[in-house]
């Protein structure tokens, strides 16, 4: 498992590598945290955007919906780090 | 001027223009923030188990891949003043910013992938004292540590009073509030997890940064029609002056509001300031260090130079487009300082996220901003842990002690070097002349380190005794020129070949002469002393090193490749904004 783990890092890999002799080997990857985060913020910020829409706040091109669209951009990053990286799946 | 007062609606306009405070944030944005601040402190618990050994607290355990090494050594660059300060920059100087990011970044970045990431690599420092120390010895890499070590922690206690005073313009909090809540949270989780939990916490905030602050430009290029309509704007604002060129006002200084020249930006900046910080600067080496083997060392870099370059998008275009679509004009500190009704240069980025970011964004924006100071105070406080543990309390403190012994050393003064931070904040706090002469004391030992550094690297004769000397001149040269300067101005004209010259362009001079003299003394007492024997300096210098071979790949996983192909982009740019 760990040496697979190695392995598999050793190329194009994301997360911090585990050697087997450190035994960390269950360290969660460090995009999960970030999958997590940009998964949260894109749905409160999602949330935000929905509710505004009939009455945007008076910034500037408020009337494009930025908060809408990039809360998109977000949870779509947010899904794919997290579902990629959880722990314990199997890649 | 006054071009987009249209475009401004009325509520939008009176926040500018409030004096008390730039942003007003609602619940939505404080509960973003809000959770930032747990997310950081979990992951520093949840480290806490895997930061057992020195190996692991000091060096991340020498186990992370290109990507997580590379990001977080672009992330302990991009403090929130550097966003802040660069974008104000890039308001009072135009695209001549966006230099700092370019010539001043991508080929030392290069540099340190591809020359010199192999030395540091093989040899298994932690440290860039450590390199010196198996190089030149005792006296040159306690030197370093000591200089170092010292800045480091002054210097993080002049960001920590920077942010501060950031945060109650901008957003009108208390000072003491920002300073002590950001202060802690660093320390514990830096405190708990060691480089682990820093360098993690970094990637996360390189993220947070970039997805906070993509949007101004995006918005900004939207309302003015795209790049055209910017310059065509800000030439309306400004007629007469050249805000989009990059080279083209460089011939003389004269010609640029920075009084820089091509030659000073080239050697001076290129050459010289910024291959001292992004190879020997420990903050951001320390990132690197961390690497899994000898290709991801050398990808690192490579890959941080692409986001590096990347980073006038989020930085130097909101300066530019500050200078189309506000409907007032920045002005110096000083005159701010007169006149609190005016805003500042470095509350352009502010300003513009005031401008395009509603409830949410705003938040996710401060974040960012946030994020990107706790990035630059954990990389000091973490530099500044193993700098100090390893480089002067194990070697001329307490030379045989456990591994355990050492690793609760790193802890400890990671909170003690917190504390010290906070007094060095009081202390500018009460005493705002200091700031500049603590960030001017900084640059004082960048340029003479490289020099010691790449001439210890390249060059096998020089003796140990030429590594101290030459470090020991090349400050001394820095800091005298700057006496010389503050205390009779018109000899900038000897040091700068221009009586115009400002700060930046003196501190480009200053470097370039600190590293002659480093050179010249380095070569002048490595022929008066006796060499080492080879035998010693394998795995230290070039042409006595085998670099090991990164395996039979195909081209395209190769470093090298990819930093060709980094600089070819990079010549591009310099072409296109010529």
């Amino acid at each position: 498992m760990a040496e697979d783990n190695l392995a598999r890092q050793a190329g194009n890999s994301s997360g911090a590598a585990m050697p087997p002799t450190t035994g960390r080997k269950h360290m969660i990857p460090v995009w999960f945290f970030v999958g997590i985060l940009l998964l949260v913020y894109g749905i409160l910020i999602f949330i935000t955007g929905l509710r505004e829409w009939p009455h945007p706040p008076a910034t500037v091109l408020s009337n494009l919906h930025p908060t809408f669209w990039w809360s998109f951009i977000l949870i779509i990053l947010g899904a794919v780090f997290t579902f990629l990286n959880f722990p314990g799946r199997k890649r | 001027m006054l071009v987009a007062d249209t475009l401004l609606p009325g509520p939008a306009a009176m926040l500018l223009s409030a004096t008390s405070r730039v942003i007003t944030l609602q619940p939505v944005d404080l509960t973003i923030i809000i959770i930032y601040f747990f997310a950081v402190l979990g992951i520093g618990f949840y480290l806490k188990k895997y930061a057992r050994t020195g190996e692991d607290f000091f060096v991340a355990g020498r186990e992370m891949t290109a990507w997580v090494a590379g990001l977080a050594f672009i992330s302990a660059n991009l403090g929130s003043l550097e966003l802040m300060g660069w974008a104000g920059n890039a308001y009072q100087y135009g695209i001549l910013a966006a230099h700092w990011y370019w010539v001043g970044a991508i080929p030392a970045m290069l540099f340190l992938a591809i020359v010199m990431m192999p030395f540091y690599y093989i040899s298994k420092t932690h440290s860039v004292p450590g390199y010196l120390e198996l190089r030149y010895g005792h006296a040159t890499s306690g030197l370093s540590a000591v200089t170092f070590a010292f800045m480091t922690i002054l210097m993080s206690g002049v960001n920590m009073f920077a942010m501060a005073v950031v945060m109650k313009t901008i957003l009108g909090w208390n000072f003491t509030f920002s300073l002590w809540v950001s202060t802690f949270t660093v320390g514990i989780y830096v405190a708990l997890g060691g480089l682990y939990s820093a360098i993690f916490n970094e990637v996360v905030q390189f993220f947070l940064i970039w997805l906070g602050a993509l949007l101004i430009p995006i918005l900004g290029l939207v309302e003015t029609g795209g790049w055209s309509g910017m310059v065509a704007r800000i030439k309306q604002n400004f007629p007469g002056q050249n805000f989009t060129h990059m080279w083209g006002p460089m011939l003389h200084p004269s010609q640029n509001p920075m009084g820089v020249s091509w030659i000073a930006i080239v050697f001076g900046l290129g050459a010289v300031l910024s291959m001292g910080y992004w190879t020997t600067d420990f903050l951001v080496v320390q990132r690197v260090i961390t690497a899994k083997d000898i290709r991801s060392a050398k990808s690192a870099p490579v890959i941080g130079a692409f986001f590096k370059m990347a980073v006038p998008f989020i930085v130097i275009l909101p300066g530019l487009l500050g200078l189309a679509v506000l409907p007032f004009h920045l002005f110096p500190d000083n005159v701010v300082a007169a006149n609190p009704a005016l805003h500042s240069y470095d509350q352009v980025l502010p300003l513009m996220m005031a401008r395009y970011l509603g409830p949410g964004l705003l938040g996710l924006g401060i974040t960012a901003l946030i994020a990107g100071f706790m990035s630059g105070m954990a990389g000091n406080i973490s530099a500044f842990a193993t700098v100090w543990t390893y480089d002067i309390y194990r070697p001329f403190i307490k030379k045989q002690a456990s591994d355990r012994h050492y690793v609760n050393m790193g802890r400890w003064c990671t909170i003690i070097g917190l504390f010290i931070s906070i007094g060095a904040a009081y202390i500018v706090n009460h005493f705002g002349s200091l700031m500049n002469y603590v960030q001017a004391l900084f640059s004082f030992f960048i340029a003479p380190l490289f020099g010691t550094v790449i001439i210890g690297m390249l060059w096998k004769r020089a003796t140990k005794a030429a590594g101290f000397w030459g470090l020991l001149a090349g400050i001394s040269t820095a800091v005298g020129i700057f006496v010389t300067i503050s205390e009779h101005p018109s000899s900038v004209k000897w040091f700068c070949f221009y009586t115009g010259a400002q700060q930046l362009a003196q501190q480009m001079w200053q470097a370039l002469w600190a590293f002659v003299a480093v050179a010249v003394v380095s070569v002048i007492v490595t022929l008066a002393t006796r060499p080492r024997p080879d035998a010693e300096l394998r795995g230290l210098v070039m042409g006595l090193t085998d670099i090991p071979s990164e395996g039979d790949l195909p081209v395209l996983k190769r470093p090298f490749f990819w930093a060709v192909i980094c600089f070819v982009i990079f010549l591009i740019l310099q072409w296109i904004f010529r």
